[in-house]
């Protein structure tokens, strides 16, 4: 059973949100994202859940991860200036192994650029943004019904990997208002609680995922950002340990590609493809519909990181890829490295979609 | 706690005992005095003076509680403790670590 | 139960420099939460980074050693997310003035019911005796090293004025008054700020003539003046000499709370 209701993206963020069970918002307003912050100030209290405006996204982000080792599914929402204050503590929750959501309604940068219209151009900063070597997972709606599905899915891979999750929308997709069905349940995948007698609180199981140790149960788990061991002690100058654990916070997403990815793949026998996250994946969209004769195809990925390397390879007979994004081609770049195919990045910048007739205009010239 | 022993012998854990000296600062009976030597790790760690003139030795187990314990409270690196065990033996200078 | 039990022993001996005066607050903090009565579950230590952020890791509760600055963020979300939790901080004076200290304002405005001890020894220790918010004019450190020209934070007088609801200052010396000191921020419901006025031998002490911890202790025996006596001399329109270490209860008071359970 589902009721169609007519939201803004934000607005089915939030919602999507609450009905994954997050019962903890720490936020700071920025445009354009701050109806995600609105909407769980208003809901969360009714939910028995806490919502909180902190000081700055640095505060932000620390409050979540901080609810979050109290068993909370927890999140935030920004755009590209607070993501960038974030980074330092996102990098202590990938090393830390927190699970949380962080939400980035992107908008144009570098600085404060323009916050009212939207971009694409925080992809490379939510993969690499913090310091040292780690892995995290991205998902990229394109419309309003996927703010709702992918925030739930976040929350579910954030907790299944004890990793941060982000949300990497934009201005278009976030202020779209769209009819939408919003089930009655969604699936939920429960963060795996440490409670064998004896385990020590980092030590990972086959899926390289430690069990997590709730706090105020007993484990007296010491939690550091600091190279530690199993135990959770600080270990800084053992180089093999320090090797063990980045190599595994690594290698937990990394080696889980094929089951974290999703993309779509539309028309797989084309010989000019274009590939897509997000809103531009509409215009793409549009060009397959206004042009059905021309095989173009189609590849959307609803997870831009980690990058399904193989996607690409499912359009055997591919002479061209044609990367519509709106930034100067941050993921295109890494499309290069997985193809032998020419990748043809098709910027955008000020913050408007690329429009169908351009990308045809494109297409037809590789055709 | 040992209920059934009537006494308790301070101890320096030399494991931990960084020879700052603070107890010599605070103890107000003198009980703890510089050391002279370094041990194995090369720390001078504090000497015992007739340290069955300390409160907490004779009375903890009496009253149930740390007498004074400033020794204890004030050492940063958690080195002083008291163990229950036979009473001193009377004037006779143990020095224990 | 003795204090002792809650170190993490098998991490002993601690990081810390012979005579530093951090392992003494950790004692007196110990010391008042086991006078409290309260369980190991009940409890969770935060701490930033720096020398004194380094206490949590030697405790034997769940504990968050969380990045520079910042715990005082991360403990609002522990404690909102679940009330039932005794949140207690550990701080310096360069993680909470210098890179927290927005963290610290709106914490004590916030009045959240956490705890933080802060230990003040006037320099950054773990990176090796820098200059900090609260090193006293014509101080040496390596950033200072013709002596510090800045004036210094009051963290208490910051901490009062930005509505924490029970502040005290007290130094490694007086370690019965600083374990009824911390007792009484545990009991007082909003935010408790504990003023740790410590010495550290290696980092400010090499740098100012204070390599030995007894002439450390000396200074805060003779120049630790109680708040009483402060307040009277101002009244009769004496002057607190400058150099004076201005110590006791500041306040205790009922201003409105967050995050307090039921």
């Amino acid at each position: 059973m589902t009721m169609r209701r007519f939201l803004q993206g934000n607005i089915a963020c939030a919602e999507g949100a609450i009905a994954a069970g997050c019962r903890f918002f720490a936020g700071y307003p920025i445009t354009p994202s701050t109806e995600v912050a609105e909407h769980m100030a208003e809901r969360l209290p009714k939910m028995g859940g806490t919502f909180i405006q902190m000081e700055d996204e640095i505060a932000s982000i620390a409050a979540v991860i901080g609810a979050s080792w109290t068993g909370k599914r927890a999140m935030t929402a920004t755009s590209g200036p607070g993501l960038s204050l974030m980074m330092e503590n996102i990098g202590y929750a990938a090393m830390t192994e927190t699970p949380c959501v962080i939400v980035d309604i992107q908008r144009g940068g570098p600085s404060t650029g323009q916050p009212t219209m939207a971009s694409q151009g925080d992809m490379l900063q939510a993969r690499f943004g913090s310091h040292g070597d780690y892995s995290i997972i991205a998902l990229s709606p394109s419309g309003v019904q996927e703010m709702y599905e992918m925030t739930v899915h976040a929350f579910n891979m954030a907790d299944r990997y004890r990793i941060p999750v982000f949300l990497m929308a934009d201005e278009i997709v976030g202020h779209m208002r769209e009819p939408m069905e919003v089930p009655d349940s969604v699936l939920i995948i429960q963060r795996r609680l440490l409670e064998e007698e004896g385990r020590k609180p980092f030590e990972p199981r086959e899926d390289l995922v430690p069990d997590f140790p709730l706090f105020g149960h007993g484990h007296f788990v010491h939690v550091t950002g600091l190279t530690h061991d199993e135990r959770g002690y600080p270990s800084t100058s053992n180089p093999e340990v320090h090797e063990r654990l980045v190599k595994r916070l690594v290698q937990k997403v990394e080696g889980a590609r094929r089951e974290i990815a999703m993309f779509d793949v539309v028309n797989p026998d084309a010989e000019v493809v274009f590939v897509s996250y997000g809103a531009p994946s509409r215009s793409v969209q549009q060009v397959l519909h206004d042009f059905p004769g021309e095989g173009f195809g189609h590849l959307r990925l609803k997870t831009p990181w980690p990058f399904p390397e193989w996607a690409p390879g499912r359009f055997e007979n591919a002479k061209t890829f044609i990367f519509p994004e709106l930034n100067m081609g941050q993921m295109a770049r890494e499309l290069e490295r997985h193809v032998d195919q020419p990748v043809i990045s098709v910027p955008k910048l000020g913050g408007a979609l690329h429009s169908p007739e351009e990308l045809a205009k494109v297409a037809m010239e590789e055709r | 706690m040992v209920k059934d022993v009537p006494c308790m012998r301070l101890v320096i854990d030399e494991n931990r005992c960084k020879g700052c000296n603070l107890c010599v600062l605070v103890c107000p009976y003198k009980i703890f005095r510089e050391g002279k030597k370094p041990n194995r790790k090369g720390i001078v760690v504090p000497e015992l003076d007739r340290p069955e003139r300390c409160p907490n030795c004779r009375l903890r187990q009496l009253y149930g509680r740390t007498i004074c314990g400033l020794c204890q409270l004030i050492c940063p690196d958690q080195a002083i403790d008291w163990i229950g065990e036979e009473p001193y033996e009377h004037m006779k200078v143990a020095i224990e670590y | 139960m003795n204090f002792l039990e809650w170190y993490r022993v098998d991490r002993l001996p601690s990081i810390f420099c012979a005579g530093c005066g951090i392992g003494t607050v950790i004692n007196c903090t110990l010391s008042a939460v086991t006078s409290m009565g309260w369980r190991r579950n009940d409890v969770v230590f935060l701490s930033g980074i720096g020398c004194s952020s380094r206490a949590p890791g030697y405790i034997r509760t769940d504990s968050l050693h969380t990045t520079h600055g910042r715990a005082l963020a991360f403990a609002t979300g522990v404690k909102l997310a679940e009330p039932r939790l005794n949140v207690i901080l550990f701080t310096g004076d360069g993680d909470l003035a210098a890179i927290g200290g927005n963290h610290f304002i709106h914490a004590c405005r916030r009045n959240i019911d956490l705890t933080v001890v802060c230990v003040n020894n006037y320099i950054y220790g773990m990176t090796g005796g820098q200059g900090s918010p609260t090193t006293p004019v014509g101080a040496r450190s390596s950033t200072t090293p013709y002596g510090s020209t800045e004036t210094p934070f009051d963290l208490s007088e910051l901490a009062m004025a930005a509505g924490a609801n029970y502040v005290s200052r007290w130094t490694p010396y007086h370690t019965k008054e600083l374990t009824a000191a911390v007792k009484a921020g545990l009991e007082t419901p909003g935010l408790s700020f504990i003023e740790v006025m410590t010495q550290c031998p290696t980092g400010y002490g090499r740098a100012n003539r204070l390599r030995d911890v007894k002439e450390f202790m000396e200074i805060f025996r003779m120049r630790s003046m109680l708040k009483q006596k402060a307040d009277r001399l101002l009244k009769e329109g004496k002057p607190v000499p400058p150099d004076a270490i201005v110590i006791g209860e500041f306040v205790r008071r009922s201003r409105p709370v967050m995050g307090r359970r039921g």
